[in-house]
């Protein structure tokens, strides 16, 4: 699975089959603009939302310490042209969710916010900072 | 405004009937979607797209009798906030 993660050409390619192996053309329903078609599932988290806020994303993961960070959010080689260089500190939940937002937290570079954003999204399970992510991402917070 | 959303391989659906429970894994999130959402999610795997694109995709595999770039705009907006799409 994990491998498949990459290659998104591929799932591309997967779905569009999926769709046409259902061999009929179906009607689909785009719905009114104020009607609702997605109903999130919220765990009940033992966690606050100041906890939240304040827990850490390394950038890299320390397991990938010096690594460079590319504008895709994948850790490439320290120096590599057009990537940039790893976070000077753990972003706190906050603070990711603020470069999420397009503001750019004082004490990291800029340039690097997107570069940082991708690397956050791509977070997965096992990742340092993934459980903080994935926090951030409850609705409400 | 254009949209993109992860690659289907992120995602785990099971179809339950008329709707869809969709698992994000880079969330952990369990959602509920209704049509058209699912199909929207699976219109973005060709790449991100605006709402006009998103129209001729979906055209391509479905008679979309009630289509306007509105609603689409709509229904991507709730999987924005869902988390299961992004602004690109």
């Amino acid at each position: 699975m994990a491998e498949d993660c990459d290659k998104p050409e591929k799932s591309a390619e997967i779905s569009n089959d999926r769709l046409a192996s259902a061999g009929r053309r179906g009607v689909l329903m785009l719905g009114a603009v104020a009607a609702t078609s997605v109903v999130t599932i919220r765990p009940a988290l033992a966690s606050t939302a100041a906890s939240v806020l304040n827990c850490k994303i390394p950038i890299p993961d320390p397991s990938h310490s010096g690594k460079y960070i590319a504008q895709d959010g994948k850790l490439v080689a320290p120096g590599t042209a057009g990537a940039v260089q790893p976070a000077p500190r753990p972003l706190t939940g906050d603070e990711a969710k603020k470069m999420i937002n397009g503001m750019s937290p004082p004490g990291f570079d800029p340039n690097a916010r997107q570069a940082y954003v991708n690397y956050i999204r791509r977070l997965q399970h096992g990742t340092s900072g993934f459980t903080c992510y994935a926090s951030l991402q409850m609705p409400g917070r | 405004m254009r949209y993109a959303a992860d690659p289907q391989a992120m995602r785990l659906a099971v179809a339950l009937d008329e709707l869809v429970a969709l698992y994000h894994r880079p969330s952990g999130v369990t959602h509920l979607l209704a049509p058209p959402a699912p199909e929207l999610l699976d219109a973005l795997a060709e790449g991100p797209a605006d709402s006009a694109e998103l129209l001729v995709r979906l055209s391509r595999l479905y008679d979309l009798p009630d289509a306007a770039a509105g609603a689409i705009a709509a229904r991507m907006e709730e999987l924005v906030l869902a988390g299961l799409a992004w602004r690109a």
